[in-house]
Formats: structure tokens, C-alpha cells, sequence
């Protein structure tokens, strides 16, 4: 792991617990993402990969701990820590009655992306994607995936430090899907970093520099792959069985 | 096993009133459970002075109709004016829940007919139009009881039929002309916009067909004879203010005349009409309703495709955040049918009015009677601070700024929460957006009041200074007010916007301030003050709510603002 001091993420014994609920749904979370990195998320259905994610991003607010973004604390000042971020949703439902454009100028307007930038950006972004033609229309006409694309284009716009992804690969079609692994990979080049969740075990795999698994609220491992290798009985294992054996469901009597 | 339109309702009341809801956070979690006890208890509090003073009221009433042998004027004249609002109100509501709720895509595709559907929509809205009438109908059915003459036992048991069955016409109604209008509307390539516009055009034909049938009613010339036949006849007055709306005295006199063969026949006649209108509601939306909601499941695309594939002819501008996000919110509130039916109808309810008494024959009484205030020598000033009010009133009562953050509900608040802006930031985009579109929906109304008033420039730009400030000062309240306690949780955009808790907060409030502010400008008239010095007291008032509001903003908003969790 890179040095503490110049990640772009760091989370700090974070805990949840929903308002009356019994359980912790994100219990003394601690990770770290360096610069550079692309970190896989993952972990069973309810696991609490939405809730700490929510959590970064300022949607929601840890019981303990701190979120430092970018050498910001997402609770103290949380403005500051979301000018270096860049989220999309798990189901980006974006203003329906805006046409592309006009969010897209919304977004690139609060993050105060210059004309010149914006004009660049969007138009780069929209033909990678394929949107251009469409984005004169309104986003209730769009199909679930160009949603999604027009949610990418526009947390990309102001090239955030670290970006944040909530299963992005859902519903993306093969081409697109590529493109944005692709994406992922340059992003990081440049010096930034991306974190996201996903069920797609092969492609957590293949893309990330590091993976975390969480279950039950707490991160049960955390490193690259040849660490976690190390954890489990057998090497040369291939993710999905250290997942499928680090996540037992409890015996049931 | 319940029969599928039975759980069909069930299912629509229960989410309607958040049965479900409210059980699981506030008894199985907890959660909360003291502010859903004092939401409760202060909107039973506030219902009960609100049925106190309608009682109040139809008690006067009744007692200066029984000087004319007119008692059960009482009756017809709250029947009346219930059944004209309820109508009115109904074609936005109408539309609203039929056409645009969230669970319309998980109905349509069940196995169930299209009148089904609208017949468990129909339960929602009557339960919901039970409500008002409790605190609106009820107490004038209890006032006329307790001073008429009446068998105790069949008077409660028709009032009761007679309030179970009132919203029934006038819904019904409401419900075929938005049948018929989305229908007509599902044909063209402009949906949204058309159903604002017909909308509108319904409430206008519905008040203009109103006030015809008032105006027509005793000929000119007759009145002397007129006055006559009423002193002599007891209730006569009934019978012709209800030849307007016949149901009307039918549900008179199935009351007043309660176990009498008269009193059983005119039962009978409502509850006829009544399900006749319900009746051919159902058949006519079995026929037309899922024509008109699929249409609206198609949005319009290709507006402008001039520069398929070429994105480097997209334009862009450039805002500053605060302007950015008040525009994106009038865009999305002007582009949503069922927020600016709901918003503006007041706008346009009482131009539209105005204009109507104008084209249907000058009623020479009201119009002396307006002529004469209007000379007072002090009506520029109460002109002033009139049109000051009357801005205040419309913000009340839009329910826009009230409900800003529960507009966006749970599908779209994530993304002005995960934005680079301060909760002031966001609560100030918001105000701006809702007194910009309050100030354009003021200006003909505006219009009318000058055209009668003629206020000398400088008092009416005075008043629109005063209102505008006043009408700002609301909107950050109203804000404030959204940020602490948004509604997200909503099916159909109607109860983000007018079914809101805080839009009842806000409307309630600001009748309390008017009445408050009017109660002082009174008092300083009566010392003998000037208009200036009115003025200048409203003025302060005014700025004192407005700067603590921006106060008030600064201190907390940051803090409302991310405790709104998702
Ligand atoms: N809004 C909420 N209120 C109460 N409890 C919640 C809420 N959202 C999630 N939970 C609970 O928190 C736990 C973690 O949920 P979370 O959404 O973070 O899981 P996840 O890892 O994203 O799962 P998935 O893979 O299904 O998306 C679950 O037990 C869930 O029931
Ligand atoms: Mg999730």
C-alpha cells in the first residue's frame, strides 16, 4: 500500500446503524484508495456496500468515524470533499423533464466547469458513449443504459480526483461496458483514483489494483489479489471461489 | 380471499395514507415516534378550531337566514360551495392521481380492467375529499341539526349518507372532463404542455359556467316581485340557488326534511345522480383510460436533431451555480402538468374569475359597492398594502415554496445532496426559483386589480415592493421549512405538492399572519395614523421575518441540509 498520507480515500473505523434498526449495517470500516488505484468493492447482497458508499459521498452520515476525501472530511466539509468526487448511483434516476444537455450544464454550472472545459468534455465524453445525437432530448425518453452514460458524462465532467461508482456495469451494453473499463484505467493514469461495487467477479478480477469484500457490515478482506490468495486454503483460487468462501452464509438450524 | 378489487383499494388507501409506513417506522422502529404524535395531535388541534369556526359561522348563518324563514340556506350554501371547490380542485387531483402515479407501470400490466384501476383511484380521492368535508361540511351539519328542528335519529342517519356521498358528483365529473382531456391530449406530440393548458381551460369553463347560471338567475326587473316570493315561501331561496346545481337541493332537503316522504325522495334523487355519474365515469374511462395513460408514457423526442453526430454544434452556457440551479427547478416545475396545475391555479383562479363576472353582465351592487371603496380617500394606501397582501396570499397558498425538496422526491434528492453545494446554497437556489415563478403567476391577477383599483404608479409600486418582499420572506420560511421535514416518500406528485404537510403548514400560517397583519394595520388606521405609516410598519414587519429567515438560513441550513439522509 502507498504511503497514508496521499490517498485520496480514507475511511476510519466508519460505522452505520439505520435509524431503529438493531444491526449495524456498515461496522468499523477502515480502507484506504491511493492515488492511481482502482478499488473493487465487494460483497453479498446487503452487505452494506451501497450504505458506505452513500456514506463517502455525503448522502449519508457515519455514526463513528471519519471519511477524508482528498484531505477533506466529508462531515466537517463536506462542499470541499464532493468537489473531488464524482458519484454515480447503483440506479441513477436523473431529472426527467431535463433534456441531456441541460443537466449536463446543471452539473458542469455547480462544479463550475468552464465553457471552453465543458464544451470539450461533454462533447468528447458524448461521442465515446454514443449520446450525442440524443442529447437534445428529454431523459424520460432515454433507455436505462443511456441514462446511466448521461450519470457517467456527467459526474466526469469537472475530472474529479476519485470517482465513485455504485455498480456500474449493470446496464451497460458489451461495447459500452468496454469503453468504460477502459475509462476507469485512464482516469486512473492520470494520477486519480476509482472506487466501486460490483457483482461482476471477473471484472473486479481483471480491472482492480485491490479489492475489499464486506459482509455483514464488516470488511472481512482487503488487499490485491495475490493477498487475498494468501488468505484462502488453496492457491490459485480465482475470485469468485475466495468470495464464495469468505462469505458463508450463517448455518441455519 | 378478498376479491381483487377490494385488495386493489386496500392497497391504495394503504399506501395513500401511509398505513403501512407509518407502522414500520414509527411502531415496529421507533423511529421518531414523538414527532408523529405531535404531527397528529397539532393537526387535530388545527382541524378542530378550523370545524369550530365553521360552526361559528353556520350558526350566524342560520340565524340571520331564519330571519327570511330561509334556514336551510345553511345547508344549500355549504353544500354548494363545497361541491364548486371540491370540482375545481378535482381536475388537477384528477389528473394527477390517474395519469401521473408512480405505480401506474405496475398496475397496467396486472390482469385487472382499466375501470378496476380507476375505481381504487376513485376510493383514494374520496377518502382524501372526506378530510376536508369533516372539517368544512360536517360542523354546518351539526349547527343546523342542533338549531332546526329535526328527528334526531333520521337527520344524523341522512347527514351521514348525505357526507359519504357528497364528493361523488362533483369528482366524477371532474374525472370525465380529464378522461376526455388526456384522451384528446394523447393524440398530440406536446402532452405535457396541452394538459396544463386544458386544464386550465376546464377550471376557467367550470367558473364560467358557474357564474353564468348565478347571473341568470333573477331577471332584471323582477326583483321587487322577486324579494316578495321569498319572504312569502319559506326556502324558496333553496329552490333557486340550487336550480344551479339541482344536487345541491336534493341533499338540502334529503337532510332538512329528513324522514319525511319529501326528504326521502330528494335522498333518493342524489344518491341516484350520484351513481349515475359514477357510473358513467367508470364506462367512459373503461373505454378511454389506458388510451390516455400509455400516450403518456411516450415522452417526445428529437426536438431538435440538427446536428445528429456532430457534437461539436452542441451549445453551451454558462451559469453561476445559484442561477443554474434556480433555473434547472422552474424548468423542472414548469415542465411537470400536476405542479403548475396544482401551483397556479390560485394565480389563475381569481383573474379568471374576475374576467368572467366582467363579460357576464356587471352586477350594479357589487360594482357600486367596489366603485365606492375605491374613492376613499385612504384606498391608495390600503391599495398599497392590498396588493402587497394579495402577493403574500398567492405564496401561501401555491404550496411551491413549501414543497421544493419533497418535489424531488427519494428518486432524484441524491443528486442535489451528492453536489458540491452548501445546504444554504441549495435552500437559496430554491427560493429564488419558487418567487420568480410566484412573481410571473402574480402579474394577471395584477392586472385585473389595477385595471379596477387604478393605483397611482408609485402606490402600486410600492405594493409590489411590499408584496415581493413579503412573498420572499414566506418563500424562505417555506424553505427552511422543506429542508427540516421534506416528503420524498410519494406515489403520485399531487401529495408531494398540495397533499404536503408543510404546503398545510404554509397555508395555514400565512392566513394567520394576513389576519394578524390586517388586525395591526386596523388598529393603526383606527389611531389615526397615515397610509405611509402603515406602510412603513408593514415594511418592517416584513423585513424583520425576511432577515431572521436569511438568519435563521445561514445558522442551520448546512445542518438541515445533510440530515437529510437517504
Ligand atoms: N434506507 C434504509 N433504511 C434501513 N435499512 C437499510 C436502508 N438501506 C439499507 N438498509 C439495510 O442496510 C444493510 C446494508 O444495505 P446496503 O444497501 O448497503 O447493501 P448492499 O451491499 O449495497 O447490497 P446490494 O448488493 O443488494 O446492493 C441491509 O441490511 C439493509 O437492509
Ligand atoms: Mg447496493
Amino acid at each position: 500500500m502507498k504511503a497514508g498520507d496521499a490517498c485520496l480515500l480514507k475511511l476510519e473505523g466508519v460505522s452505520k446503524t439505520y435509524r431503529g434498526s438493531s444491526n449495524k449495517a456498515v461496522d468499523n470500516l477502515s480502507l484506504e484508495v491511493a492515488p492511481g488505484e482502482i478499488f473493487g468493492f465487494l460483497g453479498p447482497n446487503g452487505a452494506g456496500k451501497t450504505t458506505t458508499i452513500k456514506m463517502i459521498v455525503g448522502l449519508l452520515m457515519p455514526d463513528n468515524g471519519r471519511i477524508i476525501v482528498d484531505s477533506h472530511d466529508i462531515v466537517k466539509d463536506p462542499v470541499s470533499a464532493k468537489r473531488s468526487i464524482g458519484f454515480v448511483p447503483d440506479d441513477p434516476n436523473l431529472y426527467n423533464r431535463l433534456t441531456g444537455l441541460e443537466y449536463l450544464n446543471l452539473v458542469a454550472d455547480v462544479y463550475g466547469v468552464s465553457a471552453a472545459d465543458r464544451a470539450k468534455r461533454i462533447r468528447d465524453l458524448l461521442s465515446m458513449f454514443d449520446l450525442a445525437s440524443e442529447v437534445n432530448d428529454i431523459i424520460q425518453s432515454y433507455s436505462h443504459g443511456m441514462k446511466q452514460k448521461l450519470a457517467l458524462t456527467g459526474a466526469l465532467l469537472h475530472n474529479p480526483p476519485l470517482f465513485i461508482l455504485d455498480e456500474p456495469m449493470v446496464g451497460l451494453d458489451p461495447r459500452s461496458s468496454r469503453l468504460f473499463k477502459d475509462l476507469m484505467r485512464n482516469h486512473c493514469d492520470q494520477g486519480y483514483a476509482v472506487f466501486f461495487s460490483t457483482h461482476i467477479l471477473e471484472v473486479a478480477e481483471r480491472l482492480c489494483d485491490r479489492v475489499g469484500i464486506i459482509d455483514k457490515g464488516r470488511l472481512i478482506a482487503c488487499g490485491s489479489m495475490d493477498e487475498l490468495r494468501k488468505l484462502s486454503s488453496e492457491t490459485d483460487e480465482s475470485l469468485e471461489d475466495i468470495f464464495l468462501e469468505l462469505t458463508l452464509p450463517e448455518q441455519v438450524d | 380471499m378478498k376479491h381483487r378489487l377490494i385488495s386493489l383499494i386496500w392497497v391504495q388507501l394503504n399506501m395513500n395514507f401511509a398505513i403501512s409506513h407509518s407502522r414500520y417506522y414509527y411502531l415496529e422502529k421507533r423511529q421518531r415516534l414523538w414527532e408523529g404524535v405531535l404531527i397528529v395531535v397539532s393537526v387535530i388541534m388545527t382541524a378542530a378550531v378550523l370545524a369550530f369556526g365553521v360552526y361559528k359561522l353556520a350558526d350566524a348563518f342560520y340565524s340571520q337566514a331564519s330571519l327570511l324563514h330561509q334556514e336551510a340556506l345553511t345547508l344549500t350554501t355549504g353544500i354548494l360551495a363545497a361541491q364548486f371547490l371540491m370540482l375545481i380542485l378535482g381536475i388537477a387531483l384528477v389528473i394527477a392521481v390517474f395519469y401521473f402515479s408512480d405505480d401506474l407501470p405496475c398496475l397496467i400490466p396486472l390482469p385487472l380492467r382499466p375501470w378496476e384501476v380507476l375505481a381504487s383511484k376513485f376510493a383514494v380521492i374520496l377518502s382524501n375529499e372526506y378530510l376536508g368535508l369533516l372539517v368544512f361540511i360536517v360542523p354546518i351539519f351539526v349547527a343546523y341539526g342542533r338549531r332546526a328542528n329535526v328527528g334526531i335519529i333520521s337527520y344524523t342517519l341522512s347527514a351521514i349518507t348525505i357526507f359519504l356521498t357528497l364528493p361523488v358528483i362533483p369528482i366524477a365529473i371532474a374525472s370525465i372532463l380529464a378522461v376526455i382531456l388526456m384522451r384528446i391530449v394523447g393524440f398530440t406530440k406536446r402532452k405535457d404542455m396541452l394538459t396544463i393548458i386544458g386544464g386550465f381551460l376546464l377550471v376557467a369553463l367550470i367558473i364560467g359556467v358557474q357564474f353564468y347560471v348565478q347571473t341568470r338567475l333573477p331577471a332584471r326587473g323582477e326583483e321587487q316581485e322577486f324579494m316578495m316570493q321569498l319572504l312569502s315561501q319559506a326556502n324558496s331561496l333553496v329552490a333557486i340557488l340550487g336550480r344551479q346545481f339541482p344536487p345541491s337541493i336534493w341533499a338540502t332537503w334529503a337532510i332538512s326534511e329528513a324522514g319525511t316522504s319529501r326528504g326521502l325522495l330528494s335522498l333518493g334523487l342524489f344518491l341516484g345522480v350520484s351513481a349515475l355519474a359514477f357510473g358513467l365515469f367508470l364506462a367512459l374511462g373503461n373505454r378511454f383510460f389506458y388510451q390516455g395513460v400509455l400516450s403518456g408514457f411516450e415522452a417526445p423526442t428529437a426536438r431538435r436533431r440538427t446536428f445528429r453526430g456532430k457534437p461539436e454544434r452542441i451549445r453551451f452556457s454558462e451559469r453561476t451555480p445559484l442561477l443554474s440551479l434556480a433555473v434547472a427547478e422552474m424548468k423542472l416545475f414548469s415542465r411537470t402538468p400536476v405542479f403548475v396545475l396544482n401551483g397556479f391555479i390560485g394565480f389563475l383562479m381569481f383573474p379568471i374569475m374576475f374576467v368572467v363576472l366582467l363579460l357576464l353582465g356587471n352586477d350594479p351592487e357589487i360594482s357600486g359597492l367596489w366603485s365606492s371603496l375605491v374613492n376613499v380617500p385612504e384606498f391608495h394606501s390600503i391599495g398599497t398594502l392590498l396588493v402587497g397582501a394579495y402577493f403574500f396570499l398567492l405564496t401561501a397558498f401555491s404550496g411551491i415554496p413549501f414543497s421544493p425538496f419533497s418535489r424531488e422526491g427519494k428518486a432524484n434528492i441524491w443528486f442535489l445532496r451528492s453536489q458540491p453545494i452548501s445546504g444554504q446554497a441549495a435552500a437559496m437556489g430554491k427560493a429564488l426559483a419558487s418567487e420568480i415563478m410566484i412573481v410571473v403567476g402574480a402579474i394577471p391577477g395584477l392586472a385585473v386589480l389595477q385595471y379596477t383599483a387604478r393605483l397611482p404608479v408609485v402606490s402600486l409600486i410600492i405594493g409590489v415592493s411590499l408584496g415581493i418582499a413579503a412573498s420572499y420572506a414566506l418563500c424562505i420560511w417555506g424553505v427552511l421549512l422543506d429542508m427540516a421535514r421534506p416528503m420524498l416518500d410519494w406515489t403520485d406528485q399531487q401529495k408531494a405538492i398540495k397533499s404536503n404537510l408543510n404546503t398545510v403548514i404554509g397555508i395555514t400560517t400565512g392566513i394567520v399572519v394576513l389576519f394578524l397583519m390586517g388586525y395591526l394595520v386596523n388598529l393603526l388606521f383606527k389611531r389615526g395614523c397615515s397610509g405611509l405609516v402603515a406602510q412603513v410598519v408593514s415594511g418592517t414587519v416584513i423585513a424583520v421575518v425576511l432577515g431572521s429567515g436569511l438568519r435563521v438560513l445561514q445558522l442551520f441550513g448546512d445542518r438541515l441540509w445533510s440530515s437529510i439522509e437517504l
